[in-house]
């Protein structure tokens, strides 16, 4: 490969690719490897700083250093993977640094993503939890799984249209306690308890917990912290969100209950 | 009987999460795979140690090696993997249960189940950094027979 690729471009590609893979969800030091990596496939001795919040990119032995602002966002691996597979092939040497550069941008611009319905499908089957099997009713498991599709659509919905953080996980955490409170009032379901915690399955920082818990053995100590404290949070939201909703439903069948 | 359905449900949930996070469609099949047989040996191992510690690090041991043998194989980041089939094991439920008790001002219920969601994880994380540690032992074995079903 030729020298003719300037330090700049390539500095501001790297820091595009670090900023993707950093949203849609990969471990620090996937990033910090990836970037480096085309860096060096590039004939520059590229370094790379990654925690969950910001990301520098410079060329060791100079001053200039590039500095990228990174917002926590949602699990997208397929970007992950894709970058990956860019990353790959243009330090093989199957594509040229020009078209490397433009494959980042489509991928940064695109939504990749399965359909709304495969989308709900899947977070229905997760609603139904192992966890629960024989422990919970066969019943309650099929509600769940009900229950879950619309717990899913409230926060994944809402999450786009408003700006507050963690209020779209809460509205998840509401949707579900109050429809689950409202089966057991009726007399549908046996257990809202065992509901809500099946039906919660999709919306729960379980999996960004054990990463952190990764990313703290890996020594990347700020950003598993800084996953950990909002894995934390959005726990207590979706826990607020339930003792609302469940609140609520309970409120509306005392006031029916005292009417008839 | 009760070991396949519970190999059922968890591949379910596992591709159904994988669904969710969105990841590349070709491994959907072997996180499935890897997900379901990591719950059934948490399952397996949960009738002989009742305790939160075994399970866990066992099932991570299993999904940190089929998950990177798979990685290998269908050539996708192991994340990819590691993720979905992660979802039947975390503590999510138990972290929403203890910040429920937090909500409702029960302190006692809340230590239990906060100490019970680290405890999950930590073993977890471990049971990673072991079975990668396995795994760089079989890597050479397992790149040699991949490199001799191509010839072939």
């Amino acid at each position: 490969m030729d020298q003719s690729i300037s330090e700049d471009e390539l500095i501001a590609v790297c820091g595009r690719v670090g900023k993707i893979l950093l949203t849609s969800g990969a471990e620090t030091s996937r990033v910090e490897g990836t970037v480096e990596y085309i860096g060096r496939a590039a004939h520059y001795d590229i370094s790379c700083h990654a925690t969950i919040t910001a990301l520098f990119v410079g060329v060791k032995n100079q001053t200039k250093t590039h500095l990228v602002k990174v917002r926590l966002g949602d699990f997208n691996l397929e970007k992950v993977d894709e970058i990956n597979t860019m990353s790959r092939k243009f330090v093989t040497g199957q594509i040229d640094f020009d078209e490397l550069k433009r494959t980042i941008e489509q991928i940064d611009k695109k939504v990749i993503d399965f359909t709304w319905p495969e989308k709900v499908f899947g977070a229905a089957l997760v609603s139904v939890a192992p966890m629960l099997l024989f422990k919970a009713t066969w019943a309650d498991l099929g509600l769940a799984f009900f229950v879950g599709i619309f717990g899913y659509l409230a926060a994944a919905l809402s999450s786009p249209r408003i700006k507050t953080p963690y209020v779209a996980a809460g509205l998840g955490g509401f949707t579900v306690g109050f429809l689950a409170a409202v089966l057991q009032s009726l007399g549908i379901a046996t257990n809202a308890g065992n509901i809500i915690v099946s039906a919660l399955m999709p919306l729960v920082p379980g999996v960004a917990i054990t990463n952190s818990f990764r990313e703290i053995i890996d020594r990347n100590t700020i950003s598993g912290v800084v996953r950990a404290v909002d894995a934390l949070i959005i726990a207590g939201s979706i826990g607020a969100g339930v003792v609302l909703g469940a609140g609520l439903s309970g409120i509306i069948f005392h006031i029916i209950g005292g009417g008839l | 009987m009760k070991v396949l359905i519970e190999l059922i449900v968890s591949f379910a949930s596992t591709v159904g999460f994988g669904l969710v996070t969105n990841v590349p469609r070709r491994s959907l099949l072997p996180a499935g795979i890897t997900g379901s047989l990591a719950w059934v040996a948490y399952y397996l191992v949960l009738q002989v140690d009742n305790g939160l510690i075994l399970p866990n690090f066992t099932a991570a041991i299993v999904i940190g090696i089929l998950g990177n043998i798979s990685a290998v194989m269908f050539r996708v980041p192991v994340n990819m993997i590691y993720v979905p089939s992660l979802v039947s094991l975390v503590p999510g439920g138990i972290l929403y249960l203890g910040m429920r008790s937090f909500t409702l001002g029960n302190e006692m219920r809340t230590g239990q189940y906060m100490f019970n969601a680290l405890t999950i994880a930590i073993a977890l994380a471990v049971g990673f950094v072991v079975a990668e540690v396995i795994f760089y032992r079989i890597k050479p074995i397992l790149l040699r027979t991949l490199d001799k079903q191509k010839e072939n």
